[in-house]
């Protein structure tokens, strides 16, 4: 049986060497802890105050989808 | 002239653009596999963008979205988490998926995976998990297309014949122009279905409510029930939303027919841009959709068939042309999702089965024959899931959606290097486990504690992996430095 300290070790790939790498992990991370429970179903599971006419609970959503979708496209401009 | 006429007449002139995309397709083929079954790996970003959001998006988000919002309410707006998330796994993961691809000339993910783990055995059974649970969607969106096609002709057209007529169209195509004409009509397909789905939901919202604010308000005031989680059923428990957000995106996007896709960019660029903007396309489709389902749950409060929401609003209060192009977008939607899925199991079937235990080592033209030989089978297979019920399928269909989910571990043991991996014997006892468990957390004992299914199954499945990995033969050295190797110059630009 060949053991797992034969092979060639590398650094792990699931934390980023980079700056910007985490910044866009960790903001990504983050916002998308938002769009999932418990903040779903308690902080956000509201109709209003309504946002630009929207309830509470779509417009934060819409708000933390875009926000995440605008991270990603960061990260591809920076190189990420 | 009448509705129908004009309704049915719309969704033929779509299905003969189509086949006319599949006869040019068909003239710049050359005979290559390569060609035939990836698009020569030359896809640039507004094909590929396409073709990925249409394939991703099915008859489901056309027709089922409304009907769930319909009858769960805003819940269904989680559908945003695992859009967004689709994006972020082909930026991170589709990338390196790529590059293994372009460097090893994989065709199929379990090219990629036995070659890392070193075992036809995984070969086998990822190739048998991917045709298993995708060959079941053949059956939902071949069902779906016989459906919209009934709807449109005013049950004129049965759904049989609809289902035969359309699985023949998309098949026809495909044996055609092989995935260059999979990618032409998903473009056509694409663009057509966005469209569709925000002019049929503006106009409705319009015409029944005075515009989509003045819809909110409405919806607030007479269904609040409608405007909260879990919803007026309780379907969406944090249990079930965090369950459906990973199914839906990893379950998703590891289904072959996604994943062959990312094999096919032109450049690492591309894929990276697509994996940022992906998610534009497919968390904004749920915009319109919302508004059928909340409005139509105004509207139409007594439908049968939730799903049936969007159609039923347009055929009474929608004007036939309009009616007609929508349901020439639904049909749009589960056509390029089926062509996806037919084109993925005929490459899984050619490369992974035929290619490397029937008839190995023959010309590029014999298996571009046989692959188009294996979609015509796949189109008898299609039609007689679709027209006739057995039981099995049923249990098939429940445990479909989290079935390509548990390719998971071994998918990030290939393309995530570090100081330990999982080993072949780790990534087949998981996968056998994980299916074990998806049986009894799927239809033994649904929700079990309120967490999805597809969630118990992941969890054992990287748990079984990791324990009998640390116990059994790692891939050598000489493949773990060749693989890992070239991502780390992939993305690090360094050796080790």
């Amino acid at each position: 049986m060949e053991s797992q300290e034969e092979r060639p070790a590398y650094r792990s790939h699931y934390m980023p060497r980079t700056r910007d790498g985490r910044i866009a992990t960790v903001v990504f991370l983050v916002l998308f802890a938002l769009a999932m429970p418990p903040f779903t179903h308690t902080l956000w599971d509201r109709l209003y105050p309504t946002i630009l006419g929207l309830p509470f609970f779509y417009a934060v959503l819409l708000f933390v989808y875009v926000a995440l979708i605008g991270v990603l496209m960061w990260a591809e401009r920076r190189g990420v | 002239m009448e509705s129908w006429v004009i309704a049915t007449g719309l969704i033929l002139v779509y299905l003969l653009v189509a086949l006319w995309l599949g006869v040019v397709a068909n003239r710049r083929m050359t005979v290559d596999l390569e060609d035939f079954l990836l698009y020569g790996r030359k896809a640039g970003f507004i094909v590929l963008y396409l073709t990925v959001v249409a394939s991703y998006h099915s008859a489901f988000a056309f027709l089922g979205s409304s009907g769930f919002f319909y009858t769960h309410g805003i819940g269904f707006w989680a559908a945003g988490t695992w859009t967004v998330l689709v994006g972020a796994i082909t930026y991170v993961i589709g990338t390196r998926v790529w590059a293994l691809g372009k460097a090893f000339g994989y065709i199929t993910p379990a090219d990629m995976l036995a070659d890392f783990y070193e075992s036809e055995g995984v070969r086998v059974s990822v190739a048998v998990v991917s045709v298993l649970f995708t060959i079941l969607y053949i059956q939902v969106q071949a069902s779906g297309l016989g459906y919209i096609i009934n709807v449109a002709s005013g049950g004129r057209i049965s759904i049989a014949l609809g289902t035969f007529v359309l699985l023949a169209v998309a098949a026809a195509y495909l044996m055609a122009g092989g995935l260059r004409a999979v990618y032409w009509t998903d473009v056509l397909q694409g663009i057509w279905m966005y469209l569709a789905v925000w002019i049929g939901a503006l106009y409705l919202s319009y015409k029944l409510f005075g515009g989509p604010m003045a819809l909110w308000h409405a919806v607030e005031a007479q269904r609040p029930d409608l405007m909260t989680v879990p919803g007026p059923k309780g379907l969406f428990t944090p249990g079930m939303w965090i369950g459906m957000t990973v199914t839906l995106s990893f379950g998703i996007v590891f289904q072959p027919h996604m994943m062959i896709r990312w094999y096919t960019a032109v450049d690492a660029k591309t894929m990276k841009l697509l994996g940022a903007t992906t998610p534009i396309y497919l968390m904004s489709l749920y915009i319109p959709t919302a508004l059928v389902g909340l409005g139509g749950a105004l509207a139409l409060p007594h439908i049968d068939i939730p799903d049936q929401v969007f159609p039923e609003l347009l055929f009474q209060y929608a004007p036939a042309w309009l009616t007609g192009i929508i349901l020439a977008g639904a049909t749009a939607a589960a056509m390029s999702t089926l062509d996806s899925i037919l084109h993925a199991n005929m490459t899984v079937l050619t490369r992974d089965v035929y290619q490397r235990y029937v008839a190995p080592g023959r010309s590029a033209a014999h298996y571009v024959w046989v692959g188009r030989a294996i979609v015509l089978g796949l189109l008898l297979v299609g039609y007689l899931l679709s027209t006739h019920t057995y039981g099995f399928l049923v249990t098939l269909v429940t445990l479909s959606g989290s079935g390509a989910l548990q390719l998971m571990p071994a998918i990030l043991g290939v393309c995530f290097p570090g100081r330990r991996t999982f080993t072949r014997s780790g990534v087949l006892a998981g996968l056998a486990a994980s299916m074990v468990t998806l049986y009894l957390t799927l239809v033994v004992h649904p929700l079990y504690l309120g967490i999805h299914g597809g969630i118990w199954s992941l969890f054992v499945n990287f748990a079984v992996a990791a324990a009998v990995s640390a116990f059994t033969r790692s891939p050598s050295a000489e493949t773990v430095r060749r693989v890992h190797g070239e991502l780390e110059r992939f993305v690090y630009g360094t050796e080790e």
